[in-house]
């Protein structure tokens, strides 16, 4: 199906989303739509699939304009989207699942769903059990199953945002040949993503935005140093690697031993350098993000003790660790680490000192300024926080962090966010390292854990390993390590 | 922003012609004439000084309550147990009272202990649904539930049971007090100036607490979401309970007040409702301290003048509780319809 | 006499009643607006519709008054407010004179007055203004008024055990006072009465058990149920319930189960028309006719010839059920037997006659004497009465 957008244009209050946006996609292309974290892709890409109403312009579907009422709407002009979070049912069966949406008889034949989700299976090369639960299922097979009710649906026109954010390299392969193959019988598939390599490998047509507007488009080859102009107006290239072990030792463990219902960490005993950077490698749910969480004092371990600056905090309560200079960002923003509903100034008040019982409103939005300014976040001190964008809430985490710091605790940093914003924060992080504050983060970038670290724990299933020297450890030895090879025995 | 607030009073306001319509059309349905029923219940409530100070009577306490329901809506709780609170504060009052009655202290001194008794009581109430909540793993809208009908059964009992009047074994209620334990009246009326005073210093209070200290800003916080209220090192139960606490010293004192300057006894029903009422309030100013005031006006106004139905219009009264019903329905509907509104031409 | 004479002595007669009947029709023709405050529903079939009824009643005999009302005058119908503040309702829109119609408003009663002296109040069953009474106040603008129900309860008992065939008699009670206490003791006297003395029964045989439900009427949640105690009365061997609540819920409760096969009867109370609710169980209905009483006092409001006094008024015994002359009446019901009912008119004729029941010796609930043998229950005796009687069963309350 062809697509073709005209002049959209989107305003939120203040913001305006989508400036004037012009693009045509034919039938059997896939095209990547490329831009950083609040440059207008995902407001786009509701718009063409009924999220949204575009405040101006038009769509138009193999050269007809049509209106895009709802989400459902979409599907039934054969527009789809997968969404970066999958919208499934986790409590319910894979079959049920790919059921739900379906018009149709009140009662569904399951056994004629149950043959269809196997044919278009084995065309795209997935393999999902549908009488499996789908919160055994990984997120790459979510998304997996979400293209296949799609597809059942019968859309024509597949809309993917970001979907190589938390999958694996084997489930990556797979999805960009069922894409491939899907493009070939003429499906439009439009390709989200802010990761320069995806686009390059999978796209036949590239259009970048940034802040609203259209800024161009590109075919093969992609010149990658100007698609990056092209985002970002500049030039960015990844900083040198530096260090700031400062040599005494500041965060100590000894023989930490952890449980929770699932895994089991034996003794683990590291001690680190004010200033260094420890990096927590492993697949999701092999024990690091226990082993983060026991360090801020969120989880208790059942052995060993934990110490900063020579105070023995084990046991103790998280606000113990808060007042000794103790900080943990969790990886879910918004769920965990900022309160949806209240501004910038809100949050840096709440953050902050209480300086005696009365709020000072013009100090606060004073401060709240200068952090803004400070932290290049983008947004106003009334912003309510959810409002902004990802790498902006990120900013926002880190603008919060008092001074001065022992330990930061962080998950997944930089996940979601673009290059320029990676670069930035962990700007902001060295600069703490700089004062002497140890970091512990969990990523699942290895390119990130290599860069940024000083030495790498790795886990796998509640096993760890003794430190590795990241300068002396190569992305592929550090996947394999992960993947479970090279442990001794 | 502006703009924003507009279109929310523009949304409140079709809510209240709605319910107005609605309301309208079922006494036509009855055979009752919408129009000077309405002129009735404003005459009833704004007729003559005396109709207006009984509007004041009730909604004085009303105002209390709310303000103690703002701070815990505000930290994200439905403290359901809020008439229980009210009822703990009339029992603790009428206690003192009685045991204070007979003692050479001079009356003022009475009042005013039974008064601090009956704050302790409501807030004591509130505490007790808090740690329920916080260490007992029971929703607070199900603790309050319970003790609400605790604290009934509580009223019952004492009422018929170790309070009764002497000879007398009644539902109506216990042995009046002399009129020197009542608050002093404004001469003429019903009305007591310290409830208006208790009633307008607990709504600024509560302003100023919520949006201009600390403390609010951290209940807020944890209403909004406690895990990260709690991880930004907000002692998020500890906060609670004292939201609690606070709650319930306003629904104690609005117990004491029922006590020591409405009824001047413990009857059944004490509470009057106002603990439902004001939860209505509280919803209806959406969480917001500036509307309580005009709003809970409303609806003592409200409840003040549809005596005038029974008694003009040989109309049932409870027609204005068919208005309050449908004024709740409208405005949590409009604000479904705002908030979609809102997300797809915001 | 000369005619001249005649004529001038016929003519100033004539100036002279015309002039009296013209004062006395100008006093009487003043329109008067009284107000009355119900404590339940206007329409209850019950206490408080025997007052809305007298007060219709009013209406037709004294030209131009009017009568207002709130109905359901009770903390738990109408949250916030008190009675007082009701009756200044009923002034602002014109009443000169309210009825406070429940026992409940007494306090709220008393408070009006004193604070209102130009507005007339009749505290129906009250006890304030009685001078011999032990809760007297000085209220010049208020009378009390009551029936002699105590005849009406008696009659009531002497049906319930001339029909009750286990001997078992339940009496569904409101609240306990000196009111409940005599009028269920007064049902009590008469169905032991008639028990003994036309059945020719051992009295100790006759059980009469009372259960109180705490109010006048049912308050969900506040009171006990009252349909359920009437249920477990007959479920438990009490063929006949006596009423003493405003409310018609035994009547209900027995037409039930009556046609549910039980052979179960009732006795309502308050109101003339209460047994329409049921007639093939219902024996009958003592009820309280306000009416005379309430046209006699507020003329006197009306003419200028109001005294504050305490009224107990006695039924008509020319004819108890005359609903112009009798305070409180009888109604027999469909489901008394002819024999029962020729037994009930007797009964009612000696009573007419002087039979007092209120008559020593009579034993109070805990075996005490109250009347030495051949002794006569004064007023104060039978309205104070401390407690239950000796052999009824139930709570007293004693006052002291």
């Amino acid at each position: 199906m062809n697509v073709e957008l005209r002049d959209i244009h989107k305003i939120f209050a203040a913001v305006h989303a989508n400036n004037g946006i012009n693009l045509k996609i034919p039938a059997g292309v896939i095209q990547g739509i490329l831009g950083e974290n609040g440059a207008g892709k995902s407001t786009l890409m509701k718009i063409l699939s009924g999220f949204y109403q575009p405040s101006q312009g038009q769509i138009l579907l193999d050269d007809k304009p049509v209106i895009i009422r709802s989400p459902a709407d979409a599907t039934r002009q054969g527009v789809g989207m997968l969404h970066q979070d999958p919208l499934d049912f986790p409590s319910m069966r894979v079959i049920d699942n790919f059921l739900i949406g379906h018009p149709g008889e009140l009662i569904p034949d399951r056994g004629q769903a149950a043959a269809q989700l196997e044919a278009i299976q084995q065309k795209l090369g997935f393999s999902l059990r549908p009488e499996a639960h789908v919160d055994t299922l990984t997120v790459g097979e979510r998304q997996q199953l979400e293209i296949l009710r799609l597809l059942w649906l019968g859309v024509r026109v597949l809309i993917l945002d970001e979907p190589t954010t938390g999958i694996s390299a084997l489930q990556k392969e797979k999805l960009f040949a069922a894409l491939r193959l899907l493009a070939q019988e003429g499906k439009t598939i439009i390709f989200v993503s802010h990761k320069l390599e995806d686009v390059e490998v999978l796209c036949h047509k590239v259009a970048v935005l940034r802040q609203g507007r259209l800024i161009g488009e590109m075919l093969p080859p992609f010149n990658i140093t100007r698609l990056v102009e092209m985002m970002f107006e500049k030039v960015i290239t990844l900083g040198n690697r530096r260090s700031c072990c400062r040599g005494e030792i500041s965060f100590r463990l000894n023989a930490l031993e952890l449980e929770d219902a699932r895994l089991h960490i034996p003794g683990v005993s590291l001690e680190v350098q004010g200033g260094e950077v420890i990096g927590l490698a492993g697949m999701e749910g092999s024990g690091q993000a226990l082993f983060l969480r026991a360090c801020a004092g969120l989880v208790r371990a059942v052995g060993g003790h934990i110490s900063i600056n020579e105070h023995d905090l084990t046991g103790k309560p998280y606000h113990t660790y808060l007042e000794h200079g103790i900080a943990y960002l969790p990886a879910a923003r918004l769920e965990e680490g900022l309160a949806p509903g209240m501004t910038l100034t809100e949050h840096f008040l709440l953050a902050g000192e209480a300086r005696g019982f009365n709020i000072d409103w013009e100090q606060g939005r004073k401060v709240a300024q200068e952090r803004i300014a400070d932290f290049n976040i983008r947004g106003t001190p009334a912003s309510p926080i959810e409002a902004l964008s990802g790498g902006n809430q990120q900013r926002a985490l880190l603008a919060l962090l008092k001074h001065p710091l022992n330990l930061i605790l962080l998950e997944h940093p930089t996940r979601g966010l673009d290059i320029e914003s990676s670069i930035y924060i962990w700007d902001k992080l060295k600069e703490r390292c700089a004062e002497g504050a140890v970091i512990l983060f969990i990523s699942s970038d290895l390119e990130e854990l290599l860069q940024y670290s000083d030495r790498l724990l790795v886990f796998f299933s509640g096993e760890v390993s003794s430190p590795l020297d990241a300068e002396r450890t190569t992305v592929e030895h550090l996947g394999q390590f992960i993947g479970g090879k090279g442990w001794a025995a | 922003m502006k703009n924003l607030r507009w279109n929310n009073f523009l949304f409140q306001l079709v809510a209240f012609l709605l319910a107005l319509a609605f309301t309208s059309l079922i006494m036509v349905f009855a055979g009752a004439p919408p129009i000077s029923a309405y002129v009735e219940i404003l005459g009833g409530a704004f007729g003559s000084v005396n109709s207006l100070a009984n509007v004041v009577v009730v909604w004085m306490p009303l105002l209390l309550v709310t303000s103690g329901l703002l701070i815990t809506f505000t930290a994200g709780l439905w403290n359901i147990g809020i008439e229980g609170q009210i009822t703990l504060g009339a029992i603790f009052t009428t206690a003192a009272l009685r045991l204070l009655q007979e003692s050479s202290l001079p009356p003022w001194l009475i009042i005013l202990l039974a008064m601090l008794a009956g704050v302790a009581g409501g807030a004591l109430w509130a505490v007790m649904a808090g740690l329920l909540k916080t260490f007992g793993g029971v929703n607070e809208i199900f603790g309050g539930l319970g003790l609400n009908f605790v604290a009934t059964a509580l009223t019952l009992w004492l009422i018929f049971g170790p309070w009764k009047r002497p000879g007398t074994g009644s539902m109506s209620g216990t042995e009046p007090f002399p009129d020197t334990l009542w608050l002093p009246q404004l001469p003429g009326l019903r009305l007591s100036p310290w409830s208006v005073i208790f009633g307008a210093a607990a709504i600024y209070l509560v302003y100023r607490l919520l949006s201009g200290t600390y403390f609010g800003l951290r209940l807020k916080a944890i209403g909004k979401n406690v895990r990260a209220a709690f991880l930004l090192g907000v002692p998020a139960w500890q906060h609670s309970l004292l939201a609690f606490a606070l709650c319930g010293f306003f629904a104690g004192l609005a117990g004491a007040l029922q006590v020591t300057a409405v009824y001047h006894r413990l009857i059944p029903s004490i509470s009057s409702g106002y603990g439902f009422l004001g939860l209505l309030v509280a919803m209806l100013v959406n969480y917001q301290a500036l509307w309580a005031a005009p709003v809970a006006l409303f609806f003592a106004a409200l409840n003040i003048g549809s005596i005038q139905l029974p008694i003009m219009l040989n109309l049932d009264s409870s027609l204005s509780g068919v208005l309050q019903g449908m004024l709740v329905l409208f405005v949590l509907l409009t604000e479904g319809a705002r908030k979609r509104w809102l997300q797809k031409n915001g | 006499m000369s005619r001249k004479t005649l004529w001038i002595l016929v003519s100033l007669l004539l100036v002279v009643a015309m002039l009296g009947a013209a004062c006395q029709q100008k006093k009487a023709a003043g329109p008067i607006t009284f107000g009355m405050l119900l404590v339940g529903p206007y329409n209850d079939h019950g206490w408080s519709q025997a007052h809305y009824d007298a007060g219709k009643y009013v209406e037709t005999k004294l030209a131009g008054s009017k009568m207002i009302y709130v109905d359901k005058v009770n903390p738990a119908d109408r949250p916030g407010t008190t009675p007082a503040q009701l009756a200044e309702e009923l002034v602002a829109k014109g009443a000169t004179l309210v009825v406070f119609n429940s026992d409940d408003m007494k306090d709220s009663a008393t408070e009006f007055s004193k604070a209102h002296p130009d507005i007339k109040v009749i505290m129906a069953s009250g006890d304030q203004v009685w001078k011999e009474g032990k809760a007297y106040v000085e209220l010049p603008n208020m009378i009390n008024i009551m029936g002699r129900m105590e005849y009406g309860k008696m009659v009531a008992g002497c049906a319930a055990a001339l029909t009750s065939q286990t001997g078992k008699i339940g009496y569904l009670g409101p609240l306990i006072n000196d009111e409940t206490r005599r009028l269920t003791a007064s049902a009590y006297l008469g169905a032991k009465y008639c028990w003994t003395k036309y059945l020719g029964k051992d009295a100790a045989a006759l059980s009469f058990k009372v259960t109180w439900i705490g109010f006048w009427f049912n308050i969900p949640g506040v009171t006990s149920d009252p349909t359920q105690v009437a249920d477990d009365f007959f479920n438990s061997g009490y063929d006949v319930v006596i009423s003493g609540i405003d409310t018609t819920e035994a009547v209900a409760e027995a037409k039930k189960l009556s046609a549910a096969g039980q052979k179960v009867w009732a006795i309502p109370y308050d109101y003339v028309g209460s047994c329409e609710e049921g007639k093939e169980i219902c024996l009958g209905v003592p009820y309280f006719n306000w009416g005379p009483a309430y046209v006699k006092t507020i003329t006197s409001a009306a003419d200028g010839s109001w005294k504050s006094n305490w009224q107990w008024n006695a039924p008509d015994w020319k004819d108890i059920n005359n609903l112009d002359t009798s305070a409180v009446g009888f109604k027999k019901g469909n489901a008394l037997s002819a024999d029962a009912a020729s037994k009930v008119d007797e009964f009612i004729k000696e009573l007419a006659g002087g039979l007092n029941l209120w008559k020593g010796p009579i034993n109070l609930q805990d075996g005490s004497a109250y009347l030495k043998d051949g002794e006569v229950g004064t007023d104060q005796q039978v309205w104070y009465l401390p407690q239950l009687l000796q052999g009824m069963e139930g709570q007293s309350v004693p006052s002291k």
